[in-house]
C-alpha cells in the first residue's frame, strides 16, 4: 500500500452539534457574550436579504423555458421544454397498488371470507377438489366419489357381478337426473361439463390403457355426456407421483367405485342408492378453516427422502471435525511434571529481584506486527541522519555546510530541538 | 444612541474579520490586539482542525477535548504575546501541539515521546465521533506504534497538510529531520497496513 498515493481520509469526524456547544462552553468560562454578535450578524444578513428579494425580476414560466431543456430520445438533441405543448397527450398512469401475504408461499384458506365462496358461479360450485389422502382416509367422501366420479362408466364388462343390461342403466340414470336440480339444465353449461370430463378422461388415460373394455362402455359414456353432471370431481394429482402410484391411485377409487356401483345393483334398488349418494352431495360446503389451515400454494411438499439417521451421522461427524480443528489451534501443552519441576525452581529466587520487569501493554494481536514493524524493514535503506546537540551554538558558516549537504541529499542532521520543552509563546 | 453605535462598529468589524485572510487576521491581532470578535474568528476558523490534529495525538475524544479548550484559552490570554514571526495558523497548532503533549504528561508522568503508545490503539475503536472507515481506523492503530515525534510530523503533514516549512518552525526542527521522520512514518505504517490487510 502507497501512502502517499492512496490518501486516507480522517478517522474521526465529530457533528457541528459538538463544535458549536465546545464554542458556547468555551465564551461563557472566558466571559465572552457570543450571542450578542451572532444574532447582530444574523440580522444584518437577513436585511441584505430583503434589498436583494426586491431587486429580483419575477419569473417568467409561459412559453418555452430557455433554461429548462430536456433531451430527445431519438435525436439525442437537447430541446427546451414548453409546457403548454408537454402537458398535451400525457397520460397519468395510476401508481399499481397491490397487497399480498407476509409469507406469500402460504395461504390462509380459512381467512377467505364467505362472500367469495357466494360469488362463485354455479360452474364453479359443481367443482370439488379431492385429494388423495382425502380419498384414503375418509370413507365417506368415497362413496360420494364412487357415485360422482365419472370413472363409474369404466366398469369393464368383464365383471361377473354386472348383469345388468345397459337399456336398464341408462334408465336409472335418465330417472336420476331428471330428480337432480334444475341447475344444469342450460345447453351451455353442459358443454363446459363435457370440456371438463374431457381433461379428466386425459389425465386418465392410463386407466385406458391397462382396460381394455373400456371401447365397449363408450356409449354409456356419450349419455352421460348428455345428461347434466351435479358433481365434477378434480382429482388433484401430484406431479412428482410414480406411475405406481398413480396406477394405485386412480384404481383406488374405482375399485371402491366398483364395489359401491355393483353391489346396489345386486341390492334392492339403484335408485335407492343413489338418492342416498346425493343427499351426501348435497351437503353445503364447509367455509370453515380446514385443519392444516395453511396449506402450500405450490401443491403437495412430499416429505424429504433422506433418513433421519443419516442427518444424525452428519452431526457427529462435525462434532468429530470440530474436536480435532479446536484441539490442533490449540498451543502445545507441558508436561505436567515439567511444570510442577518449573514452578519449584521459580518459588526459589537465587537472588531478590531488584528491578521490577516491565509488563508488555502490547496487546496479542499486535505482538506479531511489532517486530516486524519496529526492527524488519524489507526494501528500506536506512538514510544518512545524523543528530546534532550543540546545533544552536553552531557558527554560521557550519549551519550553512551542513544545510548544502542536506540539500544535496547527502545527509541528513537531526537537530536538537525544544519540542518537548515548555512552550515559549514568545519564540514565534 | 452610543450603544448603538457601538454596536455597529463591533457589527462591521465581526463582517470584516469574517472575510479577511489569514495574514491580514495575524496583522489585525497584531495592530489592535485579541477582542471578543477576532477571538470569535480565531475559535471558528482553527477550532475544528486543532481539535481534529489533537484527536489524532491523543486518540481520546476528551483528552482532545480538554486540550482544545485550553489552547484556545492559552491563545486569549497570551495572544499579546503573538510576534507575527509565523503564520496565526502555525501558531494556533503549536500551542495546541504543546497543550496535548502536557496532558499526555498529566495522565503519564514517566512517558518516553521517542517510544510508541501502542496501549492507545485500544481506545481507538471505542471512543466517539468515530467516521467508520475501516481503512481509517487501521491507520490510526498504526500511528499509534510510532515515536510521538514521528506521529506529530505524520500527522501535521498527511492530515493537517502543513509545509515542511510551518512544520519546521512549529516544531523547531530543522526541515531535513522532518523530511527523515516523515519517510521513517510512512514507511511504517505501510508495512503495518499491509500486513493487517
Amino acid at each position: 500500500m502507497d501512502l502517499e498515493n492512496e490518501k486516507i481520509g480522517p478517522a474521526y469526524q465529530a457533528p457541528d452539534s459538538y463544535f458549536k456547544e465546545s464554542e458556547s462552553r468555551l465564551m461563557q468560562r472566558l466571559g465572552i457574550d457570543i450571542n450578542a454578535i451572532v444574532v447582530e450578524s444574523v440580522s444584518v444578513k437577513s436585511e441584505v436579504a430583503v434589498i436583494q428579494s426586491n431587486e429580483r425580476p419575477p419569473l417568467d414560466t409561459i412559453g418555452v423555458q430557455k433554461r429548462a431543456r430536456k433531451q430527445d430520445p431519438i435525436t439525442s438533441k437537447s430541446l427546451g421544454i414548453n409546457k403548454e405543448l408537454d402537458t398535451l397527450g400525457n397520460v397519468v398512469i395510476a401508481p399499481l397498488t397491490f397487497t399480498t401475504n407476509e409469507n406469500p408461499e402460504w395461504v390462509n384458506f380459512g381467512a377467505i371470507p364467505a362472500e367469495e365462496n357466494a360469488s362463485q358461479t354455479p360452474m364453479d360450485q359443481q367443482i370439488k377438489k379431492v385429494s388423495f389422502g382425502d380419498l384414503l382416509s375418509s370413507s365417506d367422501t368415497n362413496n360420494a366419489i364412487s357415485h360422482d366420479a365419472l370413472p363409474v362408466i369404466e366398469t369393464p364388462e368383464g365383471e361377473s357381478t354386472v348383469e345388468m343390461p345397459l337399456e336398464i342403466l341408462e334408465q336409472e340414470l335418465i330417472s336420476v337426473s331428471d330428480e337432480i336440480d334444475p341447475i344444469v339444465e342450460t345447453h351451455e353449461e353442459t358443454e363446459i361439463t363435457a370440456e371438463v370430463l374431457e381433461e379428466v378422461a386425459i389425465e386418465s388415460a392410463i386407466v385406458d390403457v391397462l382396460i381394455d373394455e373400456v371401447a365397449e362402455v363408450t356409449p354409456v359414456v356419450f349419455e352421460l355426456d348428455v345428461k347434466p353432471a351435479d358433481n365434477v370431481v378434480v382429482h388433484e394429482v401430484p406431479e412428482s407421483i410414480g406411475l405406481d402410484e398413480l396406477e394405485s391411485y386412480i384404481i383406488a377409487p374405482q375399485n371402491s367405485s366398483r364395489s359401491e356401483s355393483v353391489n346396489p345393483i345386486k341390492s334392492e334398488s339403484t335408485l335407492s342408492k343413489t338418492e342416498q349418494t346425493l343427499e351426501v352431495e348435497e351437503k353445503p360446503m364447509s367455509l370453515e378453516a380446514p385443519q392444516t389451515a395453511f396449506a402450500p400454494i405450490a401443491g403437495r411438499q412430499n416429505e424429504t427422502a433422506t433418513p433421519g439417521w443419516l442427518g444424525i451421522a452428519a452431526a457427529l461427524a462435525a462434532v468429530v471435525a470440530a474436536y480435532f480443528i479446536w484441539t490442533a489451534i490449540q498451543p502445545p501443552k507441558l508436561d505436567t511434571e515439567q511444570v510442577v519441576l518449573q514452578q519449584e525452581e521459580a518459588t526459589i529466587p537465587e537472588a531478590p529481584l531488584d528491578e521490577t520487569v516491565p509488563t508488555d501493554t502490547i496487546p496479542d494481536g499486535l505482538q506479531l506486527v511489532e517486530p516486524l514493524i519496529m526492527e524488519e524493514m524489507p526494501k528500506y535503506i536506512e538514510p544518512n541522519v545524523y543528530s546534532i546537540i550543540d546545533a544552536a551554538e553552531m557558527p554560521e558558516r557550519t549551519k550553512q555546510a551542513l544545510q548544502d549537504l542536506e540539500d544535496h541529499g547527502i545527509a541528513t542532521f537531526d537537530m536538537e530541538d525544544e519540542l518537548f520543552e515548555e512552550l515559549d509563546l514568545e519564540s514565534l | 444612541m452610543s450603544t448603538e453605535s457601538h454596536n455597529k462598529q463591533n457589527l462591521s468589524r465581526a463582517q470584516v474579520l469574517m472575510n479577511c485572510s489569514e495574514e491580514e487576521l495575524s496583522q489585525s491581532l497584531l495592530r489592535d490586539g485579541v477582542g471578543p470578535e477576532l477571538f470569535a474568528e480565531i475559535v471558528r476558523r482553527y477550532q475544528k482542525q486543532i481539535y481534529y490534529h489533537c484527536r489524532n495525538l491523543l486518540v481520546s475524544h476528551d483528552d482532545a477535548d480538554d486540550a482544545v479548550q485550553n489552547a484556545l484559552i492559552k491563545i486569549w490570554q497570551n495572544a499579546a504575546q503573538f510576534k507575527g514571526e509565523s503564520l496565526l495558523r502555525t501558531w494556533v497548532y503549536r500551542i495546541a501541539t504543546n497543550e496535548s503533549i502536557n496532558l499526555i504528561r498529566k495522565r503519564k508522568p514517566t512517558i518516553d515521546f521517542d517510544e510508541a503508545q501502542p496501549e492507545m490503539a485500544e481506545m481507538i475503536s471505542e471512543d466517539l465521533y468515530l467516521s467508520g472507515d475501516d481503512i481509517a481506523l487501521k491507520l490510526q492503530k498504526a500511528m499509534c506504534f510510532l515515536p510521538f515525534k514521528q506521529k506529530l510530523v505524520f500527522t501535521l503533514r498527511y492530515f493537517e497538510h502543513l509545509s515542511y516549512a510551518d512544520i519546521s518552525l512549529l516544531t523547531s526542527t530543522s526541515e531535513g529531520a522532518l523530511k527523515a521522520s516523515y519517510h521513517h512514518a510512512m514507511k511504517k505504517l505501510e508495512i503495518y497496513l499491509n500486513v493487517l490487510r
